[in-house]
């Protein structure tokens, strides 16, 4: 469900950085999705044709996505989010379509593949509608870059994005 | 228990790595792909992890993961997962925490509708020995646990709707049902307790209004003041006629508007 609440809320979830070279970076995805216990999870890039690059090479190495951005066409978009609502694919990659943020209580992993440039665009992306209180994991590919947005997106929303831990505890995540 | 004895760790992730990606449209090929890195001496391993992390915690994908078995077609998975599901359920129906924790609860009910497809929905009788609702639910009236115990065996007998074998006129489950009923028309039972009763006899295309109940909670004395099986009863309202509280005073309407009242 888009949430049209004007209320998005951190609570509830767990957010990590991982500091990565670009290069690195679908390495690194790799990484958690074998480490992860996920039910399903969004994947953002900041562009659309990133979207697309990157839904390419994802199934390259074996696992199934969708993708959703957009300069497609609504009624592709409707049921690309429909199938993915129904459990069809687990993982699903996207730009910064949906102006708040996605609710869907089987997503318990979001990944900032590229990191976004504002605090909003991050809360969008990550945060839920706070009163379902759903246990979520955000994992966030930090480069080189994007190390003051970093900091500054952390201030501007009060919030703490630890280095990720080698194990991060299930409890966390997994309702 | 036998299970421990998992893989070492790097196979492990790529076993984790399977499950995170898995789809119905990629079934056989991930199918391929277990079969291909885990020897079937870790099958134990595995189905205690399918039960434990992803079944009781990710209803959404009970079918896929039941699709996916199939397509490994071992008959000693199939009997590892059963056995995993029993000692799993097992844990959680004598646990403290099912009267206090809904999270709990739903690990109960989750691994309750995954019991029932595993077994009713393959018109598989769940034996006695294995588990024993009626016995449950007995038990769960007398100790206070229904408000865990009641979902999970409506979860179970949700699958009898896709069996050929389990639903009336089977006496197995029209037995249950009776209880089921009996409780239901039992006054004071917490209102979503009542629904969860409703709820299955509606998908099962029956009317709980219509169902014989059991007499077997009648003689059953039970300490209703310190539970949430129950909605605790208030002293009936005294009926009264409304009346302004004092200190109002009713507005004069023989007053013309816009004037002071004196």
């Amino acid at each position: 469900e888009i949430n049209l609440m004007d209320e998005l809320t951190l609570k509830g979830i767990t957010q990590f950085y991982a500091f990565v070279e670009e290069k690195q970076k679908v390495h690194c995805l790799n990484t958690l999705f074998s480490k992860l216990q996920i039910n399903q999870s969004i994947i953002f890039c900041n562009s659309v044709t990133r979207v697309e690059l990157l839904a390419k090479k994802i199934t390259e190495l074996g696992y199934s996505c969708f993708y959703i951005h957009a300069k497609m066409r609504q009624e592709d978009r409707s049921r690309v989010f429909h199938d993915f609502r129904t459990g069809a694919c687990r993982h699903l990659v996207s730009s910064d379509l949906f102006t708040r943020g996605i609710d869907i209580q089987s997503v318990n992993v979001v990944i900032n593949f590229d990191f976004p440039k504002n605090a909003e665009t991050y809360l969008h992306r990550i945060g839920r509608s706070g009163r379902f209180g759903h246990l979520g994991l955000a994992i966030n590919l930090i480069t080189y870059d994007d190390r003051f947005n970093l900091y500054r997106i952390e201030r501007e929303l009060g919030t703490e994005i630890k280095p990720i831990p080698p194990v991060i505890d299930k409890s966390l995540y997994c309702a | 228990p036998a299970y421990t004895d998992g893989p070492d760790d790097a196979v492990a992730d790529k076993v984790y790595f399977i499950i995170n990606n898995l789809s119905s449209t990629n079934l056989d090929q991930k199918a391929r792909e277990l079969k291909g890195l885990l020897s079937e001496r870790f099958y134990s391993w595995l189905a205690n992890y399918v039960v434990q992390r992803r079944v009781s915690m990710e209803a959404n994908f009970h079918n896929l993961y039941l699709q996916f078995i199939d397509t490994l077609n071992s008959a000693g998975l199939n009997a590892a997962l059963l056995v995993n599901t029993y000692e799993n359920l097992r844990v959680l129906l004598r646990s403290e925490k099912i009267r206090s924790s809904t999270s709990e609860r739903t690990l109960l009910k989750n691994l309750g509708s995954w019991l029932g497809l595993l077994t009713i929905a393959k018109n598989k009788p769940l034996l006695s020995k294995d588990i024993n609702l009626k016995q449950l639910i007995l038990e769960a009236y007398d100790h206070g646990r229904l408000i865990a115990v009641v979902p999970f065996v409506c979860k179970v007998l949700d699958a009898c709707k896709v069996s050929k074998i389990f639903r009336p006129p089977n006496p197995w489950i029209v037995a249950i049902l009776a209880l089921l009923t009996e409780l239901h028309n039992l006054t004071d039972l917490k209102m979503n307790l009542k629904f969860e009763v409703v709820a299955l006899t509606k998908s099962l295309g029956l009317d709980v209004a219509e169902l014989k109940p059991s007499a077997l909670l009648i003689d059953r004395q039970v300490d209703k003041s310190d539970s949430s099986d129950w909605t605790t009863r208030d002293p009936a309202p005294i009926l009264e006629p409304l009346r302004p509280p004092p200190g109002i005073l009713k507005p004069d309407l023989s007053t013309p508007l816009g004037t002071q009242p004196a």
